[in-house]
């Protein structure tokens, strides 16, 4: 996609100070800090620090506790590739969810019909760029009847109208579609050729000693990063000010004699684009796709419980909400504890208690409690000072 | 031109048990949403607790390594374990949904509506993790009897026009619409119920009159959760149980319900509940393929023509 060429093109670090200085919802405390975490380039370069030593944090180093206190903690290697894909996906449920106020039951259907794109597009062209390309342009090609659909009906509508849309797609691929998308046996085995035209196996390690930093990771880094940058700038821009305003109040947008139907719509599509690029990486990453993994209404409530336990209202918030709901899925599964014994099936009940938790004490997620506790500690008395979309909403 | 008459009246007499269960689940929904405007994305759980409950109760009562056999009681007759079930297992919905209207949706009375929406669904994982976890995630066998009130059910019985139908089913239909009709007249006749059609329109005016609405609150919940419950016992009489039934069997098709219904609405979730049974039915019987794919797109084409529903109003839950 084009997205791709424009981060080669200007590197962010141009102009990005002045759009984010416009902004008045975010960061308006004047504090240095406040003003540095504003600032795009620094948002990018945070997000590549945090990047490289994500996996050496997740694997090596909780390896090393679980090693002293005798249950396995760390990752496996690919874990943290996963959490990237995740993260890149939930970064656009976010737009929608957490900025628009939009709360969609369906995203499963973009997710999955990227996925499935990609895995049909591998067994034309195995490159995984391309693969991505064309389950993004699928997904997109998809969001937008959906979404021009279902923004005509607000509230729990909404909801249900982009599960019913969700739902048929998932019956059609199990049953009547089963001749393209290989029915309830899904399709396995799916390679993706290396990058740079196979020259780079996405198995192979980039650095010796730590195995988990693989190609594949680099790569989804690399999305990631780029994931990270659209979204930064969306929200800062007047386009996504936009957003956010929608999920405040509609009827002031309206009043203000914006097109509040384009708007939404465009939301949707965005968020449909990042489930899209997700969704074919999960292809390339798992290697592996089945409606119920891929289309089924549960995956959409995964992004939406991903969303809401990260922090809605923030940019990377969501990201850390895909972090907890992996390693919940898929280490402490597999943990045994002293009392409890061996959590294995039980995870999705804590993920259930934790999601209950978060919802009930922390409307803002994990992310916005943590940036409210740092705001308390350094008394800058940050309360309310980036209201979070979703409860600003209905001030009744 | 027998055969086609005979085939109609098939869809319409299973569209007509499927459809009560869906209607069954819709009023739940409906009188909840309409009334406190609280959607409750734990109503698909509530039906699991039914079913399993019926599960529970039917084992205990009428296997031989059950609860009563133990106590030396070996037959109980007249379909003695069921109409225990029947009766034990709306009062637990009742006390369940009296437990969830207190400690869980009362804190979200005034909280936004996708907050409502969210513990909700968190609270249906959790049971249904309890469920899986507690009691296993096999799946059952159906719990239909074999006698009831000393009458075989267990043959299939010749009707005019359909043909052989299995008797079972027949009775479900029949209990489940006098259900149907108890609540429709609680609902439209008495003064319960018209407080309660007040809340659905206005439930702040109901406040300023003088009303207690927030008893009537706590009392319209447990009802649709008794309901729920009711459902689960009567879908696992006619189709196996597993953990996954809540969502999959229960909230999609009452969400569904209402929206065709109209939210808000009683008369309308019946309405709904019935078109939907008699769509699905109709496409499992010719095109089972495309039995569910039909109906979501029917929802959405309904949302899209028709959004208030066949008998709702366009205020509530928008």
């Amino acid at each position: 996609m084009s997205r791709e060429d424009r981060v080669a093109g200007d590197e962010p670090v141009t102009d990005g100070g002045t759009v984010a200085d416009e902004s008045t919802g975010t960061g308006s405390g004047g504090s240095a800090l406040a003003r540095l975490r504003d600032r795009e380039d620094f948002v990018v370069i945070a997000s590549a620090a945090a990047l490289v030593v994500f996996p050496f944090l997740l694997i090596d180093v909780l390896g090393a506790i679980g090693d002293v206190i005798g249950t396995s903690i760390g990752g496996y290697a690919g874990l943290p590739s996963l959490v990237l894909i995740y993260g890149i996906i939930v970064i656009g449920f976010n737009l929608l969810l957490g900025y628009t106020g939009l709360l969609s039951f369906g995203h499963a259907a973009f997710f999955g019909s990227a996925a499935y794109s990609a895995a049909l597009f591998s067994q034309v062209v195995p490159s995984p760029i391309l693969m991505i390309v064309a389950g993004t342009v699928v997904a997109t090609l998809l969001a937008w009847p959906i979404g021009f659909v279902s923004i005509r009906r607000s509230g729990v509508y909404f909801a249900v109208l982009t599960l019913t849309f969700g739902q048929a797609l998932y019956f059609w691929a199990l049953g009547p579609g089963s001749w393209l998308t290989n029915g309830d046996n899904g399709f396995s085995g799916i390679e993706a050729h290396g990058l740079f035209v196979g020259a780079l196996p996405l198995d192979a390690q980039l650095i010796p000693v730590f195995d988990s930093y693989t190609v594949m990771y680099a790569f989804a880094s690399i999305v990631m990063l780029i994931a990270i940058w659209v979204g930064n700038r969306i929200i800062n821009s007047p386009y996504g000010l936009i957003f956010e305003a929608l999920g405040e109040n509609e009827e002031r947008v309206e009043f203000v004699g914006l097109n509040v139907f384009r708007y939404k719509l465009m939301a949707f599509v965005i968020s449909a684009v990042f489930a899209g690029v997700g969704g074919a990486m999960f292809t390339i990453h798992e290697q592996y796709i089945h409606p119920t993994t891929a289309l089924y209404w549960i995956q959409s409530g995964d992004f939406v419980i991903m969303t809401v336990l990260g922090g809605t209202g923030s940019l990377v918030g969501p990201v850390f909400g895909a972090l907890v709901f992996e390693y919940v899925a898929n280490v402490v599964s597999g943990v045994s504890l002293p009392v409890i014994g061996s959590i294995g099936s039980l995870w999705r009940f804590v993920l259930g208690a934790v999601f209950v938790f978060i919802v009930w004490v922390f409307p803002r997620g994990i992310y916005g409690a943590f940036a409210d506790l740092g705001a308390r500690i350094t008394g800058g008395g940050g309360d309310g000072e980036e209201p979070a979309a979703a409860d600003g909403g209905e001030a009744e | 031109m027998l055969l086609l008459q005979s085939e109609i009246a098939s869809i319409l007499l299973n569209g007509l048990q499927q459809g009560a269960i869906y209607a069954l689940l819709g009023i739940g929904l409906t009188i909840i949403l309409g009334t406190m405007e609280f959607l409750n994305l734990a109503h698909g759980a509530l039906y699991l607790v039914g079913a399993y409950t019926g599960l529970i109760v039917f084992q205990e009562t009428t296997l031989s390594n059950g609860f009563l056999y133990s106590q030396g009681i070996t037959t109980i007759g007249f379909g003695g374990g069921f109409i225990a079930a029947l009766i034990l297992v709306p009062l637990v919905g009742f006390v369940v949904g009296l437990l969830m209207e207190r400690y869980v949706a009362e804190p979200f009375y005034d909280r936004p509506e996708t907050d409502q929406l969210l513990v909700t669904f968190g609270l249906a994982l959790i049971v249904q993790e309890i469920v899986r976890n507690v009691i296993g995630g096999n799946t059952f066998q159906s719990i239909a009897p074999s006698t009831m009130f000393g009458v075989n059910v267990s043959q299939p019985i010749s009707l005019p026009l359909v043909g052989l139908f299995p008797s079972w089913r027949l009775f479900i239909i029949a209990i489940a619409f006098v259900v149907i009709g108890l609540t429709y007249l609680a609902i439209e006749r008495t003064d319960f119920g018209l407080v309660v059609q007040a809340g659905t329109r206005d439930s702040e005016m109901v406040r300023l009159l003088g009303i207690k609405i927030n008893r009537s609150y706590s009392l319209v919940f447990a009802l649709g959760a008794a309901l729920a419950a009711f459902a689960g016992l009567i879908g696992a009489s006619i189709q196996t149980i597993s953990p996954q039934i809540g969502t999959e069997r229960a909230l999609l098709p009452a969400f569904l319900t209402i929206v065709v219904g109209g939210a808000g609405s009683v008369r309308g979730a019946i309405a709904g509940g019935l078109v939907l049974g008699v769509i699905i039915s109709a496409m499992t019987q010719t095109y089972s393929q495309w039995a569910q794919i039909v109906l979501y797109l029917f929802v959405a084409l309904m949302l899209i023509v028709k959004p208030e529903g066949l008998f709702g109003s366009m205020e509530v839950g928008e």
